[in-house]
């Protein structure tokens, strides 16, 4: 009965609508910037890319991104092997734990670490140690490592979750082969999809990075892509630097799509094949308990270093009264907040939240319809495209923006939303399309055969399922968008500066105390949110999984 | 049981967050020897098996394997260095790995070198009729060819005792019948003794020398098959053995073959079903309602008066009716 499916219209039109916001939000765009520098350039293209400034940035990104990647993902291996043994002491603290990065603005991450490590910092004034390569190419790959691990965990945890039946690595046990081999010839080879994914996702995401190169490289002299595209926009602005700009923009997005293009072709057919997760953890056979405490101490220590000091210096140094002075209560006053806490410093908070939220709800509404499109045949290139996105830089896709759009919108909030929109797509649109696929068919089709026309049965028996997923890409764009400091730092003008913006300023001015009190308003304002949602979608998600994590268990 | 016992079991305890799932099991399986596993699901069948494999540890209790304490003596044994083999329900078939190195899989762990083991695992293979197989992964074969797959990996560990966790739930009933002919016979060449998780009566009762009876994780009885189907302990045993009518107040058990059709006592017909090699009647008489199986067609419709004879019976030791059961 067509009258009670979906309309004709809706669905030829869901792909369509779709594909139009897309030209108009990133192919256009990309267009532009490939007119904008055949014109600029006055056909002396091998001039411009033969700049020796321009090639060392492009080598610097691509060895940066390399590096991270083979260091981060080993660690995010270790860490989903680690967190999924459930005779782990402590294990629901570390599994939270570990995610904190995440949750920490990379650009706060970055600058926290100079609060702790560098000259003058926490160790410094503390016990007289300093670490001088913190601040150079070695700093931030060490920092981008850190920042990017628990993003490599979480992918290689849901392949675990998803890829390891228990009965696969007993087999291998019972078949005489001990844990190290099992671990090799078994549990490995069922994650190399998941391990691959993970590889793309950390190469691509450390192309793009901008906060931390900037924070840690950037005094030293260390130039990559993207903080050159910054340097040439914000503080050139000489016709030479723009068009600097708008090449590396092109290049960056080109050194991505080269990059990833064959990993992508060779792993795509493989990536959808995961079986449904069951995020329980799977005790194959009993461990030593001392090998587990021994995980925990690591898990611990590795944790301590990387984030429990350096927050801890950065909130010390937000309430202590002067660079250098020993951070003791004595020297404690609120001055850096109340210097911050300004009319100026409430608006862009309020910009910040208020942009956030616009984009994580139009994100999350745009995402669900690719991902209800790509059931049917017409709606699957889209998401195809959708997902390419994720490979667009942020500083091309921003400077890309402002040639095209920005006679009308530069210097606006609505710029940055639609850079927001265009960079984050593929970010709500992944999670939501996954639980969609996860669902199964038969329980939509029981309720249609009881009676329930096809919005009805959405409402009634998918949407319970699906609110853990909905909430989580929301979640993912809200805090995303809060930190986001790439694109809006090329894209803000007078009164569109959002809190992140703000706090890098500050600290290219060099006022430390008030930059550390920023930072710490930043993350809290991310922190928190995060916390309370996180709540919220656990306790969905186990309502949701509770009766089948039982089931599942050795009967 | 012949001679010195392969596994031993003794007051076997295990817990899974607060809920007893074993509570103080004890067998011994002799060489050569199957035994059955019968309970329905949840009654801890695949739980022994699993702290007998070594991939759980039990609260308490003792394992031996070949006079060997593997569990309960100091740190327990893994999995890898006990002399067992695993047949999984859902084939545990690695499938990044083709069918011929996976049975390869457990031969190379012994120190074989690739291509003599590759040898090895295809003789294997051959004696299994799955030769042909060998170059594909789990994806590309059926479920009796994975079952048979897994079967052939277990048969390369050359255990002392394998372990049958209900490997024909998943098959087609076909497909069951050669599998498990294929398994006694390879179980038998090879002398090891074996025990197979079933809730399958008839499963058990054909392929086992014994058959130990588990309810709730307690050992309900143990007995050849023959003595737990015709002298089970309770009414809860005897309707896990096979169809079983209770008369006069419960305190008799009747098989469908103890009773034929025609003889002193009267019923009614109250249902039939034709079953092709024979027929099942189920008829109320003033005793109690009984399944009768006779050869053949039915004979009588519904609502019939009919004649019965009971040729005969077993008195259940239990208590007389027992409401927990199926």
């Amino acid at each position: 009965m067509p009258a009670r499916g979906t309309p004709t219209v809706v669905r030829a039109g869901v792909p369509v609508a779709v594909a139009l916001l897309l030209a108009v939000l990133v192919a256009l765009p990309l267009l532009r910037l490939v007119q904008v520098l055949w014109q600029e350039s006055d056909g002396d293209l091998a001039g411009i890319l033969g700049s020796p400034g321009l090639s060392t940035a492009v080598r610097h990104t691509v060895v940066l991104a390399v590096a991270v990647t083979v260091t981060a993902v080993p660690i995010g291996i270790t860490l989903a092997l680690v967190l999924r043994r459930p005779d782990l002491p402590g294990r629901a603290f570390w599994r939270v734990a570990v995610l904190l990065p995440v949750v920490v603005p990379d650009f706060v991450l970055g600058y926290s670490w100079t609060q702790a490590y560098a000259r003058a910092g926490f160790t410094d004034t503390l016990l007289g140690l300093h670490w001088d390569g913190l601040l150079g190419p070695v700093g931030v790959w060490l920092v981008l490592v850190v920042n990017a691990a628990p993003l490599a965990y979480l992918v290689v945890a849901v392949g675990l979750a998803a890829r390891s039946e228990p009965d696969l690595e007993r087999a291998a046990r019972a078949s005489g082969a001990g844990s190290f081999t099992v671990l090799f010839t078994i549990t490995l080879r069922l994650l190399l999809p998941a391990v691959a994914a993970a590889s793309v996702l950390v190469f691509v995401l450390t192309l793009g990075t901008f906060a931390i190169p900037q924070v840690l490289g950037a005094p030293a002299g260390f130039g990559t892509v993207t903080t050159r595209i910054y340097a040439d926009l914000s503080i050139g602005g000489d016709p030479a630097s723009f068009l600097e700009a708008v090449t590396l923009a092109l290049l960056l997005v080109l050194v991505a799509v080269v990059c990833v293009a064959p990993g992508d072709a060779l792993l795509g057919p493989h990536l959808r094949s995961a079986r449904p997760a069951d995020a329980q953890g799977t005790q194959t056979v009993p461990g030593r308990q001392a090998v587990r405490r021994g995980q925990a101490v690591g898990l611990g220590g590795y944790l301590l270093l990387t984030m429990v000091v350096p927050l801890a210096a950065l909130a010390l140094s937000s309430v202590t009264r002067a660079l250098g002075v020993p951070p003791t209560p004595g020297n404690w006053t609120l001055d850096h907040f109340r210097q911050v806490l300004t009319v100026r410093t409430v608006e862009a908070l309020g910009r910040s939240v208020g942009l956030a939220v616009a984009a994580a709800s139009l994100l999350v509404l745009l995402g669900g319809l690719v991902a209800v499109g790509e059931r049917r045949r017409a709606g699957r290139a889209t998401a195809t495209l959708i997902t390419l996105t994720l490979v667009l830089p942020g500083s091309t896709l921003a400077v890309a923006l402002l040639i095209t759009y920005g006679r009308w919108l530069s210097g606006t909030l609505t710029l940055i939303l639609l850079a927001y929109l265009a960079k984050l797509w593929a970010f709500a649109h992944r999670p939501i399309a996954g639980a969609l696929d996860r669902l199964p068919p038969d329980e939509l089709r029981a309720a249609r055969a009881s009676g329930a026309g096809l919005l009805t049965a959405v409402r009634t028996v998918a949407l319970r399922p699906l609110a853990p997923a909905l909430l989580g890409a929301w979640l993912i764009c809200f805090v995303t968008a809060l930190h986001e400091v790439t694109m809006s730092s090329l894209l803000y003008g007078p009164g569109s500066e959002t809190l992140a913006v703000v706090v890098l300023n500050s600290q290219e001015l060099g006022r430390i105390g008030p930059t550390a009190a920023l930072s710490v308003v930043l993350t809290l304002l991310v922190a928190a949110p995060a916390f309370v949602l996180w709540m919220v979608v656990g306790r969905l998600r186990v309502a949701h999984d509770g009766p089948h994590a039982e089931v599942a268990r050795v009967g | 049981m012949s001679a010195e016992p392969v596994l031993e079991i003794a007051d076997l305890v295990v817990e899974y967050d607060g809920t007893t799932a074993l509570r103080g099991v004890s067998l011994a399986v002799g060489a050569g020897e199957v035994l059955a596993l019968l309970g329905p699901s949840g009654s801890g069948k695949s739980t022994l098996l699993h702290a007998v494999a070594g991939f759980l540890e039990p609260r308490s209790g003792t394992i031996r394997l070949s006079g060997t304490t593997v569990t309960g003596d100091g740190r327990p044994v893994p999995p890898e260095r006990r002399e067992l083999a695993v047949v999984f329900q859902n084939y545990a078939l690695w499938p990044h790995l083709s069918a011929l190195d996976t049975v390869a899989y457990p031969l190379r762990r012994r120190g074989a070198r690739r291509a003599q083991a590759r040898t090895e695992a295809l003789a294997i293979m051959q004696r299994l009729r799955v030769d042909h197989l060998a170059a594909r992964r789990p994806a590309e074969l059926s479920g009796g060819e994975q079952q048979r797959v897994g079967l052939a990996r277990a048969l390369a560990r050359r255990p002392s005792v394998y372990l049958f966790d209900e490997p024909t739930a998943h098959l087609d009933t076909h497909v069951r019948a050669a599998f498990l002919e294929e398994l006694v016979a390879r179980q038998r060449d090879s002398g090891a003794a074996a025990v197979y998780a079933t809730h399958d009566a008839e499963e058990a009762l054909g392929l086992a020398d014994r058959v130990a009876l588990l309810r709730e994780g307690r050992l309900l009885q143990v007995g050849t098959p023959q003595e737990v189907y015709d002298e089970p302990v309770d009414l809860f045993a005897a309707r896990l053995t096979g169809p079983a009518s209770v008369i006069d107040g419960g305190r008799l058990l009747v098989r469908p073959g103890w009773a034929r059709l025609g003889g002193p006592l009267e019923a009614e017909l109250r249902a039939v079903w034709f079953r092709g090699p024979h027929s099942d009647y189920l008829v109320d008489s003033p005793r109690g309602e009984v399944l009768i199986r006779e050869s053949g067609p039915p004979r009588h419709t519904v609502g019939a008066r009919v004649h019965w004879t009971l040729a005969h019976r077993w008195p259940l030791p239990g208590s007389p009716s027992d409401s927990s059961s199926p």
